[in-house]
Order: C-alpha cells, then sequence, then structure tokens
C-alpha cells in the first residue's frame, strides 16, 4: 500500500484532538461554565489563551470540553444511521424484488419527513437535548445511506466475480459479506464518513434553530452558533470552535477514505 | 414497461402515505397547538381558544382527524392554514420558484465543482491539484452553511460589494445564496465521486484495458462511467434536499421558499401546511429516486439486466 | 471486445465529461429563465423609496384578526384610528374622531367622525364604517385574537347621525381611548372587507391612511406607496416634502446577525432589533444612525411559580430578586443600553410607580441572609442550599427571543453564588413555552408584552388570568386592578396603579430585568424618524430623506 501522507496527518489530527478532548480536565485554564460579564468579549491572552466570549468564559477551555460533547453526539448519531441503514440498503440491493420495494418505500418515506418535523417531534417527546438532536439526526441520516448502499450493492452484484460465485452455488449470505461488501467497503466507508460530517453540521443547524438543550455547556455547535452574534467584532469566539470543528470532520473523513484502501 | 411504471405508481402512494401520517402522528405529538401560536399569546380567554379550536375540528379525537384529512385530500381539498386561511396549496405555489430557483442553481455549481473536485482527487491528476481538490472537498463538508453564509455575506456584499446585499430582488439575488450552498453541497458529491472513481480506477476492466493498450481517453471514460454512477444516487438525493427548502440559508439570505414556509409552519403548529409540504416532498423524492434508478439503468451496462 | 466498445459507447460519444457540460449547460439555462422570471417584482417608478426590514414573519397580518406587534409597523401607517396618542405628549389627540365625549355613568362614549375623509379605494368614511369595523372584530367567526380581547367591556355601538356614533360598554372602562388608538382598531374599508373573505382580506387592506397597499407577497414583501390624497391626519403627522417617501418596501430579516450587514451594504434603509453588539459596531458608521426606541409595557421579565415549593415562600422570592445583578447582566448582553426594569411596568407606561425603584436593589448579603432566615442552608458544604433535604434546584424556561439565553445564563451563575443551581430549559417556540406551563412544569418562566396602558397587569397579575403564570392569587390585588379599570379619573387611577405595582413587588412573584429598548438601524440620510407612542410602530408619515 502506497503510503498517504493524507492518512498521517488525518491520524495526527485526530488522535491530536482526541487527547484535548480527553485531558481537558487537566489542560483547561478556567472553568468552561464560568461567566465573568465584565470581561467579555477579550481577544487572545495570556490569561484567556483564545479570549472570551459574550458572557465572559474562557474561550479556549470551552472548546477543549467541548470536543467531548460533539465526539458523543457524533458517534451516537454515527451508530443510529450507520448500523440500520446498512442493513436495510444491503438486503434491499442484494434481495430485489418485493422486500426491495417494500424497503424502499419505508426508507422514501422516512426522507420526505423533513428532518425540522422530525427534531420536533423528538424534542417533545424526548425533551430537548444534545443526545435528542442526535436521535433525530440519526434518523433522518438512515435514508440517504440507505439508498447509498443499496445502489452499491446494485452495481457490485452484477460484477463477474459475483456471477461466478453464484455459479457455483455459494449461499446468498456468503456472497454477501464475502464479496459485495468488501468490494463496495471504500464507497460506504467514504459516505460514512460524510454520513458523519452531515451528522455534526445537522446537529449544528438544529441548535443555530433553537432546539439545543443545555444552552450553557460548551459544544462547539453551540459555541458557533452564537458566536455568530459578535463575529465582526470578536471573531475568535467562533474561530476557534470552527476550527476544531472542521479539523474533526476533515480527520473523520481521511481517516474513513483511507482506512477504506486497506 | 407497464408493470413498472404501474409498481412506481403504487410505491409513490405509499411513500406518500407512510410520509404524510408520519409527519401528522409527529406534529400533533409536539407540544401546544396553532391557537397556542396565536390566540393564547394575545390574552384571549380559554373559552374563545377552546371555541376557536372546536370550530377549527382541533378538538376531535385524533383518529378521527386523521381520517378526515385523508378525506378530504381525496376530495382535493388541501386545507387552509390554521393560522391564516390561506389555502394550502396557494401558500406552496407562491414559494416554489425561490426554491427551485436556488435548488437548481445550487445543484448545478454543486455538481460541476463537487464531480471536477472528486475526479481529480479520485483519479489523482492532474498531480499537483490533488490536495487543493481534497481539502475544498473537505471543507465543504466540515463548515456548517451558516458560517459560510454570514461570512461571504460580510465578505461579498459589505467589504466588496460584489454581490446584491442580504435581502435584494430580481435575477442577481440568488447568485450568493446559490453559490454557498452549492459549495456545500459539492462536498459530498466529491466525496463520493473520489471514492467511486478511485475504487473504478482499480477494476479488472481498467487493468485489462491498460494492458491491451487501450487510449488513456477511452480508460478515462470508462472509469469515469462506472465511477460516476453512485454520484446519480448522491445528486438524486441532494436535489430532493435542496428541492426541501434549505430553512437556514433562506433564512439568512432572506429569501422566500419552502424552507422558510416550513419552518413558520412547524413553529406555529401550522397542520395543514406542514401536512401539504411533507406531501410534495414525498412526491419529489419518489420522483428523483425513480430517475435516478432509471438513469443507472440505462448508464450502467451491467445492471440493465435488472428489472 | 472492440465492437463491446463501441457499442456501450453509442449515446456517451462526447465521452462522461461532454455529457456532464451539457448538463450542467442545461440546468444553468433553466435556472436563468426561471431567476429572470422573478423579475416581475420590480418597482417601476419607485420616486423616494426606502426597503424597512421587519424583524419576525408573524403568523397573520390582519390588524383585527391577529395579535402580533410586527403587523402594525408596516399597517400603522395603512390606517387611521378614531384617536390617536400624542407620541411626545401621550394626550390623546383627534385621529378620524375631531371630538369625543363619555356619558356621566361612564357607560357609553360619543365620538363626532371627522368628514370629506375616503378610503385608499374612494369609499366614504362614516358612522357607518366604524360600525361594519366593530361588527367584524366582534363576529365570532372572525377568529379575532387581539382586536376583541381589547374590547373587553364593549357591548355595542349607536349610530346617532352619518358622522356620529356612541360606543356602549358594560361598565366604565378607562382604557377604551387607549384601544381605540392602536393598529388593531385601525378602520378598514368596509367596501374591502365585503369583497374578501374574513382570510383573504390581509393580502388587500384598505384604509384611509397616509400609504396604501400597493403589493402583499406572503412571506416576500409588503409594499406602501403614499396616499396623496391624505390630508386628515393627527396633529403630530409632518406635511409632505420633497423628501418624504413615495414607496416603502418591507422585507422579512428573521436573522439578527444579518440584519447590519444588510444596513451596511445598502440594502436596507431602516431595522429594527439589531443585535447590542451590533449596534456598538455600528456607532463608528456615519452612514447608519443607530435609534434607541424604548416600547413601554412589561420588562423582559421572569415569573415565579408560586404553586411550586420554596418559591411559593415569597421571602425566598424576595431574596432572588435582591441576588440578581441585573446592571451586570445588562452592560453584558445589551451593552447598558436599556434601563433597569425595576417593576411590573416599564417607566414609560402610564401610571409608572417610580417608588418600586427603591425596593430591590442589588444586594447580595441581604439574599443570602434571608435564604438562611428560611432555613435554607448548606449543610453538607458543596456550595448549594438544601431544601426538604435536597440540593435546590430550579428550572428557568425561556424562549430564544431578545437573548433571553444569554440573560439567563448569567441568572444561572449569579444565584449559583447564593448556592441554588439553575436548570436552564430553551423552548424553540411559543407553543412549546405554553405547554410546559400547561404541564406545571417550571420554576421560573420568561413571559412579556407590550401596552402603554396600564391595565396590561391584569393579563399576568388577575386570579385565574390566561396569561397569570406566576399563579399569584391576591383579592386584594384583583379589586385594585379591576376598580382601575373602571376608573376614569386618571388621579384616582394613577394612585390604584401605584398600590397595584408595590403590591405585586412585595409579593415578589416577578423578577424584572431590562426595559425593553428597540435598537433600530436607520440609514443616516433619514430625518424625521419618529416612532407611535406604543413604541414599536414607525410614523412613516414623517420620514424624510434629507437634503
Amino acid at each position: 500500500m502506497r503510503r498517504n501522507p493524507r492518512v498521517a496527518v488525518a491520524l495526527a489530527l485526530g488522535v491530536l484532538i482526541a487527547l484535548l478532548s480527553v485531558l481537558a480536565p487537566l489542560l483547561a485554564t478556567h472553568d468552561p461554565r464560568a461567566t465573568s460579564p465584565q470581561a467579555q468579549l477579550q481577544s487572545p491572552s495570556r490569561e484567556h489563551l483564545l479570549g472570551t466570549d459574550l458572557l465572559g468564559r474562557d474561550v479556549y477551555s470551552r472548546v477543549l470540553y467541548g470536543g467531548r460533547r460533539t465526539f458523543g453526539v457524533a458517534l451516537l448519531t454515527a451508530l443510529i444511521t450507520l448500523g440500520p441503514g446498512l442493513l436495510i440498503g444491503a438486503m434491499a440491493g442484494f434481495a430485489g424484488g418485493w422486500i426491495d420495494t417494500l424497503l424502499m418505500t419505508l426508507l422514501d418515506a422516512l426522507l420526505a419527513v423533513p428532518p425540522l418535523v422530525l427534531a420536533l417531534a423528538l424534542v417533545t417527546l424526548l425533551g430537548s437535548g444534545s443526545v435528542q438532536i442526535a436521535v433525530a439526526v440519526g434518523i433522518a441520516g438512515i435514508p440517504p445511506y440507505g439508498r447509498v448502499t443499496r445502489a452499491a450493492v446494485l452495481e457490485a452484484r452484477s460484477r463477474p466475480f459475483v456471477e461466478a460465485a453464484r455459479a457455483i452455488g455459494a449461499r446468498p449470505a456468503g456472497i454477501l459479506t464475502r464479496h459485495i461488501l468488501p468490494t463496495i467497503a471504500p464507497t460506504l466507508l467514504a459516505f460514512a464518513g460524510v454520513t458523519l460530517s452531515w451528522a455534526i453540521l445537522n446537529s449544528a443547524a438544529l441548535i443555530f434553530l433553537g432546539f439545543g438543550g443545555d444552552i450553557s455547556a460548551p459544544d462547539w455547535g453551540v459555541m458557533l452558533a452564537d458566536g455568530r452574534q459578535a463575529f465582526r467584532t470578536a471573531p475568535w469566539v467562533a474561530l476557534a470552535p470552527g476550527v476544531a470543528l472542521s479539523a474533526t470532520v476533515l480527520a473523520i473523513n481521511w481517516l474513513a477514505e483511507s482506512g477504506a484502501r486497506d | 414497461m407497464l408493470p413498472f411504471l404501474a409498481r412506481r405508481v403504487v410505491m409513490a402512494l405509499a411513500v406518500v402515505w407512510l410520509a404524510a401520517s408520519a409527519a401528522f402522528f409527529a406534529l400533533r405529538s409536539a407540544p401546544g397547538d396553532a391557537l397556542d401560536a396565536t390566540m393564547a399569546r394575545a390574552g384571549a380567554s380559554e373559552d374563545q381558544i377552546a371555541a376557536q379550536r372546536a370550530a377549527l375540528g382541533l378538538d376531535q379525537p385524533l383518529p378521527v382527524q386523521y381520517a378526515r384529512y385523508w378525506l378530504d385530500v381525496a376530495r382535493g381539498r388541501w386545507g387552509v392554514s390554521l393560522v391564516n386561511g390561506q389555502p394550502v396549496t396557494e401558500v406552496i405555489a407562491q414559494n416554489v420558484r425561490p426554491t427551485l430557483t436556488l435548488a437548481l442553481a445550487a445543484l448545478g455549481i454543486a455538481l460541476a465543482l463537487g464531480v471536477s473536485l472528486g475526479v481529480i482527487d479520485g483519479l489523482e491528476r492532474p498531480a499537483g491539484l490533488r490536495w487543493a481538490a481534497g481539502g475544498l472537498a473537505a471543507l465543504a463538508l466540515a463548515a456548517p452553511v451558516y458560517w459560510t453564509a454570514t461570512l461571504a455575506i460580510y465578505a461579498l456584499t459589505v467589504a466588496v460589494a460584489l454581490f446584491p446585499g442580504v435581502g435584494a430582488e430580481g435575477p442577481r439575488a440568488v447568485l450568493l445564496p446559490a453559490l454557498v450552498l452549492g459549495f456545500h453541497t459539492a462536498g459530498s458529491i466529491a466525496r463520493v465521486t473520489a471514492a467511486s472513481v478511485r475504487d473504478a480506477a482499480r477494476g479488472d476492466f481498467v487493468r485489462t484495458a491498460r494492458a491491451k493498450g487501450l487510449p488513456d481517453r477511452d480508460v478515462v471514460d470508462h472509469i469515469l462511467r462506472v465511477g460516476l454512477l453512485p454520484v446519480v444516487s448522491v445528486a438524486a438525493l441532494q436535489a430532493g434536499f435542496l428541492l426541501g427548502g434549505t430553512v437556514i440559508t433562506e433564512m439568512i439570505f432572506v429569501r422566500r421558499g419552502l424552507g422558510q414556509v416550513l419552518l413558520t409552519a412547524v413553529t406555529n403548529r401550522d397542520y395543514p401546511v406542514v401536512q401539504g409540504l411533507v406531501v410534495l416532498s414525498a412526491l419529489v423524492y419518489t420522483a428523483l429516486n425513480a430517475l435516478a434508478d432509471v438513469l443507472y439503468q440505462r448508464l450502467d451496462p451491467r445492471t440493465r439486466r435488472e428489472g | 471486445m472492440a465492437n463491446e466498445r463501441k457499442r456501450g459507447r453509442g449515446p456517451l460519444r462526447l465521452g462522461v465529461l461532454g455529457v456532464l457540460l451539457i448538463g450542467c449547460l442545461l440546468l444553468t439555462a433553466i435556472v436563468g429563465a426561471l431567476a429572470l422570471g422573478d423579475d416581475d417584482d420590480t418597482t417601476p417608478d419607485a420616486g423616494n423609496m426606502i426597503v424597512y426590514g421587519l424583524t419576525l414573519n408573524p403568523s397573520g397580518f390582519d390588524p383585527h384578526i391577529h395579535q402580533s406587534s410586527e403587523l402594525g409597523i408596516p399597517f400603522y401607517s395603512l390606517y387611521d384610528t378614531l384617536v390617536y396618542r400624542h407620541p411626545q405628549t401621550m394626550e390623546f389627540v383627534p385621529g378620524l374622531a375631531e371630538r369625543w365625549e363619555m356619558a356621566e355613568d361612564g357607560l357609553s362614549w360619543t365620538f363626532n367622525l371627522k368628514q370629506n375623509v375616503r378610503f385608499h379605494d374612494g369609499t366614504a368614511f362614516n358612522a357607518a364604517a366604524v360600525a361594519a369595523n366593530l361588527d367584524r372584530i366582534m363576529d365570532p367567526d372572525l377568529g379575532s385574537q387581539k382586536a376583541r380581547v381589547l374590547l373587553d367591556a364593549y357591548t355595542g355601538y349607536e349610530i346617532v347621525d352619518p358622522y356620529t356614533i356612541t360606543l356602549r360598554l358594560s361598565q366604565p372602562y378607562a382604557p377604551l381611548l387607549d384601544v381605540l388608538s392602536q393598529v388593531y382598531l385601525g378602520i378598514a374599508s368596509p367596501a374591502a372587507l365585503q369583497a374578501n373573505t374574513n382570510n383573504s382580506y390581509q393580502w388587500h387592506q384598505v384604509g384611509t391612511g397616509p400609504y396604501k397597499l400597493d403589493e402583499f407577497v406572503p412571506g416576500s414583501f409588503i409594499r406602501l406607496v403614499r396616499n396623496e390624497e391624505y390630508d386628515w391626519g393627527p396633529v403630530f403627522y409632518a406635511p409632505v416634502t420633497d423628501g418624504s417617501l413615495d414607496t416603502i418596501e418591507f422585507r422579512f430579516y428573521i436573522d439578527p446577525a444579518t440584519r447590519s450587514l444588510a444596513l451596511e451594504s445598502g440594502e436596507l434603509q431602516v431595522v429594527g432589533e439589531l443585535l447590542p453588539t451590533d449596534a456598538e459596531l455600528l456607532a463608528g458608521n456615519v452612514e447608519v444612525t443607530v435609534y434607541q426606541v424604548p416600547v413601554p409595557g412589561t420588562p423582559q421579565q421572569f415569573f415565579f411559580n408560586t404553586r411550586h415549593a420554596p418559591l411559593d415562600n415569597v421571602t425566598v422570592r424576595q431574596a432572588l430578586i435582591y441576588g440578581t445583578n441585573r446592571t451586570e447582566i445588562i452592560d453584558a448582553v445589551y451593552q447598558g443600553r436599556s434601563p433597569i426594569a425595576h417593576g411590573p411596568l416599564t417607566s414609560t407606561v402610564l401610571h409608572y410607580d417610580p417608588e418600586v425603584e427603591a425596593m430591590y436593589p442589588f444586594d447580595l448579603d441581604q439574599a443570602r441572609a434571608l435564604l438562611a432566615s428560611q432555613g435554607l442552608q448548606d449543610l453538607d458544604n458543596n456550595g448549594i442550599l438544601e431544601f426538604e433535604g435536597e440540593p435546590l434546584e430550579l428550572t428557568m424556561v425561556f424562549s430564544s427571543w431578545n437573548q433571553m439565553p444569554d440573560v439567563a445564563q448569567l441568572i444561572q451563575s449569579q444565584w449559583r453564588e447564593l448556592g441554588i443551581d439553575v436548570e436552564l430549559i430553551q423552548v424553540p417556540d411559543f407553543p412549546s413555552l405554553r405547554q410546559r406551563v400547561r404541564d406545571d412544569d417550571y420554576d421560573v418562566i420568561a413571559f412579556y408584552d407590550f401596552s402603554v396602558e396600564p391595565s396590561l397587569l391584569n393579563r399576568f397579575y388577575l386570579s385565574g388570568a390566561v396569561n397569570n403564570w406566576s399563579g399569584l392569587s391576591d383579592p386584594q390585588l384583583d379589586q385594585t386592578l379591576y376598580e382601575a379599570m373602571r376608573q376614569t379619573d386618571p388621579a384616582a387611577r394613577a394612585t390604584l396603579y401605584s398600590a397595584a405595582q408595590q403590591r405585586i413587588m412585595e409579593q415578589a412573584v416577578v423578577l424584572p430585568i431590562r426595559e425593553y429598548v428597540n435598537l433600530v438601524g436607520v440609514s443616516s440620510d433619514l430625518d424625521g424618524v419618529v416612532f407611535s407612542a406604543q413604541g414599536w410602530w414607525p410614523l412613516l408619515r414623517n420620514f424624510q430623506y434629507s437634503g
């Protein structure tokens, strides 16, 4: 395998971010929730490495702690999306016929319900919060992932070696797991990366629209939404979590894509 | 052809029914109703509110409301907004065009940009640009739309007046939002394209073809034909999202559109309007997916056999 | 092999990329066609024109039906009301009524109407027109959310002669003139009302005001054009000059962060509810002027739920008010651009009692002492007081409007100093807020409304009132408020409302934060920027381009 500089960068980035998040309590200089209104919107200084936000909270500490929440939410969302999505898509693509039709109908129906409506219903039933947003975004992500999986399975199914396997009487489940899935793994993994990115961004969007729960908790999505208010006088308030978020998504994508190749 | 079509139509109806029902119950499980959003806010008495509720039929048990909704739909009556009495069809008709304009423009930009970036990244040529292509795609996926939008508005309408300001009317007003939206949509298209193209480039056919000395151009062409297939799916998906109306983009750029209609309706618990939008959304998605499937079959000689 | 290849290439002879290119070009063509078609919204000859930003898209725009104060921003200038409040003196001045008189027993008011007034559609204004409007508002089928509620004690009318009408009341009703001065009681053309259904009228409104409706595309824009024939306005309306506005277009700028950007790019000339941080930024920009317009009513405030212990204890509630540093909140969140609120009404409301200002100065020691005196102590030394054996935690509920989330977060920090934990619950919209009220699922909740008339208090503080979210039930206060509503002598009303405001604060059921100040950004080449006495509504008649 050709060594890919991207893998190295992504790995390094991922590890760095993970480490910073885990070590947050040690590395933080202030309590991430401690407000200090007189010290609002200060530019980065020795006391506040990344400045302060509108309520005088230390941005650096909040970014450190924020990673945990973001990872947690992203992971939960990914689980909810990838598991069912993969299963349904693979079944539909492989089995074909009425199973395919039924599953696709269900998926399309879910897709047609706007995430906003879904989120509102979930927030009602379960209260507002990061977990609820994760669930809403996760469920909303199942149809796209299912569809892409199905498309990939369909494409792989018609390949010569699959035909060959069938011809020699291999069992369908075996064909699926041993031949098809490994072949389409790159595409699926790449889309998993995309899905994860969407998850993080859609969560941020729902927070922006007001469905977020604990608003004082350090959370990159919340910080980004809040940071817009003062972005011209205090750009660091949103820049810091923005860079963190982008770096995380970047790392996830590159890892997913290169992990696919090996 | 006919059984194929019949199946599609049945599926479409099933999707619409399922989606509308899901939305029906989802919305009514949400706290409060349309009258809370309006009358209670102004201090109307409980009696007045109750009377209005009865008049609108909102006090009936859920199954009854559900049945009545479908009976009305069967008669072609899509209802009126609970909040201002405008017919749902009119509300949608008024807002379809701006959404369509923005969605198609963004899709065009997304396809052009996304496929280019993905192909460059996947084929790994031209060599130098590969990193840039990958990086750009990653950026498109990593930044929230409301941020890029705000920065773009500041940089391109205030700092340097390249585009009309937020809220402008007229044909040029669609450019900046389409660019921002298109940029972000391009991200996922680029990603999938890159992976799929890269994958296709390693396929057996390519190796044999190269070994046989086929002109590079044809090889690339084959790679692309195979590699771009999943793009059809993703594009259909994204088209659906875009047509659904991207709430945040419309809000920030002060554009009329279905996304903004949806947000207002959800906020006000305006059930008929939300239902109408969900039905429309279901129809659109089904159509797009059918289109995608058809394209798939026609474009990929290998799956043409499947019925 | 070669044959296969040639067959496969059929329609794709141009190569994949070629096809894609064509596809994109096609798409561009379609988009272009669509976009150019959008051009039917241009105004032909606009004259002096401004674009005015509305900050929310209310559920409806019919003043007789809907309750949003936002709708008054365009429509206050489309209608005239029977009487007007002078924006500076707050006195009632003639509008469509030249004079008025209250009967001895206070049970009826007679209005002599102006003659030679015409609606925008050319029909004549007269007593019958007023009657038609009142009929409409009181019609249960209309579903009026505010106008009818405001009319309260009104029972009917009597047309004395073509230009005189008497309104009858079930009891003396002091707020009547104030109600009649609001946009919700704007007088619409009966012909237009007839020509439309109850729900379609809002898109085709016809009044007698200085501006008339040119075009209304829901969710997109509202265009008003000047009424050339208008010469029956109230005394504070400025005469028409070369700089007067000919056309005003209202568009919806719901996202707060882009309002200032739109102002600076010149796309907007006026927009309200600027972010305080943006107002600071714009202070340095000569092309934009920021006006601070106070809006009378209740302050931005929180209600205490007196049904939930320990908030059922008045001393505990008082402690919380003493322990809230409002100055700090206003400086941080609102950049100091608001006065602190001390009572249930803001200082610009009629019969405001300044005595409330001395009642609860910020005093942490006093707060702590009061809490301790009620047996709330931190026995396990974890920084949180115990109440009935459990750490004291209060649930604070609010929506996202007007930077309340930031206010709530600061209060959370401040009360932590007192040893009280606060759980913050932000709800996305009003129905969700109301649901929590119905479920009694809150300890502290944010809710407020606007009015010049102090009878606004009734809605929040009368026992059993719909919006009485504190659960206050004080018969003495009820008496006072009822009396004050019936009492038409201003001096007597003042005394009664003083008593009411002080009583409410003694009961400590509300935590007032700040008086609402609308930060309005206006292009610097506009003069005459004046707002109505009610605070929200611009007197567009007076706006003009300078020089």
